[in-house]
């Protein structure tokens, strides 16, 4: 019989064995093939000869998530012992998680026809696409992409800051040029900003201007889209490999520090294990920064 | 309080220089009006809304006129104190700003308001394109216009470069590509201007809106192109290499007043606020400066342990 302890060692992927890596595959290619079937399902051709296909497939997938998700719950109750919370801090943890809240949006709303019958099934097929961000669970792009974007929001802020002033004076800028003479693209700023940012996006709009003056913004604004693209590219990068730069030679100070002694013991060793998974390191960097620190007597940590 | 200090704590609260409740207030109440004035810019164009509103646009643009004329000679009243007698007099200071990024957009973006109550009957329409000006005291208080400009000054070397760059395959390109097709497509490419035009909506979109008729001429085409990627590659070259280089400046110089105030092991409340005021001006995020402060830690225990290791064997 299986313990809860050990179901959410399998369902959290902490256990490395054969049934925690099979009940991954397992949810993995469920996943896929709900994707593949909602894209599938939107050809109306396909649509019409599998129908009923499609919806026993529906039915079992929910099923099979909406199994996932409560045994999910009931086992996230072993994460934290008595001493640490308890077995709903854990459940709690998850079910407010990112995962959590996916797992749960993803499948849920299938339930609600069953309680408003009339309502517009569209939407379902919409919810039923997040089931793809599930796959989040088992590789960590999405969720280190989301990190580094809230660590560097400064960065981020600062390029929304210049595309939105740039958009707004140019198409300005463009409604008082050709306003009068284009009132069919040019009537309002607000109509002008569609054209800005299309400008902006692309470096060439959807009109042609008519004036000198026009012409001569349209060409600026298309320059300036080409600037932004740099200076967006140009400030993210750069923030992304200072603030890589600034954890790695935060790293290698505790690393001096631990090796004054030229002794790293147990307690030593976990910190930096700790560390490096903070700021995500490689392990082959933490190597190299070992080897050049003690003159390649000690490689390993 | 005296007029002197009165004086003084106004400079300070509309230089940013100081951290309290009123000055965060001031602020906020400034950038507000701000996105509320660009705001009514926008909508006052739609037709529909504005023969609605008209009127409380017009209310507005009364009481945000008030308030930024009342800002901008507070300012320029208050910065008299910036320098002292010796430094220059309190005109120094005054003359600073007014010459200053900021305090030409200031007054062109609220003086000709005053230029069309003296010529009623003048019609001053396009003075309306300086009113959108006023975005741009935004930037006083978002660093990234200001910081986009240090770093094209700190590289201006790779900018000319680049721009020089452009100007010559500009030049080059439109003069060949009209030499080429010109007579087989007057319409677009008939002369060198026009050419030129091509040219510019090549480099900006990849697409010049032209068809090559010849093999030469699909040849100048297909350069031009290449030549647009690779002057994005170099601006992004160039502006990530600036971007970068700023960083690391400001990190190493917060990093060594870091260590200077660590240096006798406490943080006082005076040195505290110094922190504070270079995180707030460098727009420094939380956890970069709690990165630069634990190395700092981090390395100063390392020299004590050295130390106390030395002293044992000896």
């Amino acid at each position: 019989m299986i313990t809860r302890q050990r179901l959410f060692e399998i369902l959290d992927g902490s256990s490395k064995d054969a049934a925690g890596r099979v009940c991954e595959v397992v949810i993995i290619s469920v996943v896929l093939l709900n994707v593949l079937a909602v894209l599938l399902d939107s050809v109306p051709e396909i649509h019409l000869k599998y129908q009923q296909f499609f919806a026993s497939f529906e039915l079992l997938s929910v099923i099979f998530f909406t199994c996932e998700y409560f045994l999910r719950v009931w086992a996230y109750g072993s994460k934290y012992d008595k001493k640490k919370g308890g077995s709903w801090k854990g459940r709690k943890e998850y079910l407010f998680s990112f995962y959590g809240l996916i797992d749960f949006v993803a499948t849920m709303p299938y339930y609600l026809q069953f309680l408003f019958p009339g309502m517009d099934m569209r939407i379902l097929r919409v919810l039923r696409m997040l089931r793809i961000l599930k796959l989040t669970h088992y590789n960590s792009a999405l969720q280190d992409l989301f990190m580094a974007i809230i660590a560097e929001k400064r960065a981020f802020g600062s390029a929304v800051f210049l595309v939105s002033i740039a958009t707004i004076v140019s198409a300005s800028l463009m409604y008082f040029a050709e306003g009068s003479l284009q009132p069919e693209y040019f009537s309002s700023i607000p109509q002008s900003i569609y054209w800005a940012v299309i400008t902006i996006s692309t470096g060439y709009g959807n009109v042609e201007p008519v004036t000198t003056i026009g012409w001569f913004i349209a060409a600026l604004t298309g320059f300036t889209g080409v600037c932004m693209a740099a200076i967006l590219t140009g400030i993210v990068a750069s923030s992304f490999s200072n603030q890589s730069a600034r954890k790695r030679a935060a790293f290698e100070s505790q690393l001096k520090l631990v090796l004054v002694d030229e002794i790293v013991d147990d307690s030593e060793k976990r910190t930096l294990r700790m560390l490096q998974q903070k700021y995500r390191i490689s392990d082959g960097e933490v190597k190299e920064m070992l080897s050049n620190l003690t003159n390649g007597k000690i490689t390993e940590l | 309080m005296s007029v002197k200090e009165f004086q003084k704590k106004t400079c300070s609260i509309l230089d940013g220089s100081e951290f309290s409740r009123l000055s965060k207030f001031i602020e906020f109440f400034i950038v507000t009006i701000v996105i509320l004035n660009v705001l009514v810019i926008i909508l006052e164009s739609v037709p529909e809304i504005n023969s609605v509103y008209s009127e409380s646009f017009y209310v507005f643009e009364l009481f945000s006129v008030g308030i930024f004329t009342l800002e901008y000679i507070l300012r320029v009243w208050s910065y008299g104190v910036k320098y002292k007698k010796t430094e220059g007099g309190s005109w120094k200071g005054r003359k600073e700003y007014i010459f200053s990024f900021y305090g030409l957009i200031d007054f062109f973006a609220t003086a000709p308001f005053y230029l069309q109550l003296l010529f009623p009957a003048a019609d001053l329409r396009f003075l309306r394109v300086f009113r959108l000006l006023r975005i741009f005291k935004l930037s006083r208080y978002n660093s990234a216009l200001q910081d986009l400009g240090e770093a094209v000054v700190a590289e201006r070397e790779s900018f000319y470069s680049a721009l020089f760059l452009l100007l010559i395959s500009c030049l080059l390109f439109s003069s060949l590509i009209y030499i080429v097709e010109g007579g087989v497509q007057p319409e677009v490419l008939g002369s060198i201007p026009l050419a030129m035009k091509w040219f510019i909506m090549t480099i900006v979109g990849g697409w010049g809106n032209v068809d090559p008729t010849t093999a030469l001429g699909s040849v100048l085409i297909i350069i031009t192109q290449l030549i647009a990627i690779m002057l994005a590659a170099i601006l992004t070259g160039v502006v990530a290499t600036a971007y970068n280089a700023q960083v690391t400046r400001r990190e190493a110089q917060y990093e060594s007043l870091v260590r200077e105030v660590l240096a006798d092991g406490i943080v006082d409340e005076d040195e505290q606020k110094e922190l504070d005021f270079l995180k707030q001006k460098f727009g420094m995020s939380d956890e970069q400066v709690e990165l630069i402060a634990e190395q700092v830690r981090v390395e100063n225990q390392e020299k004590e342990e050295k130390a106390q290791l030395e002293k044992q064997k000896g």
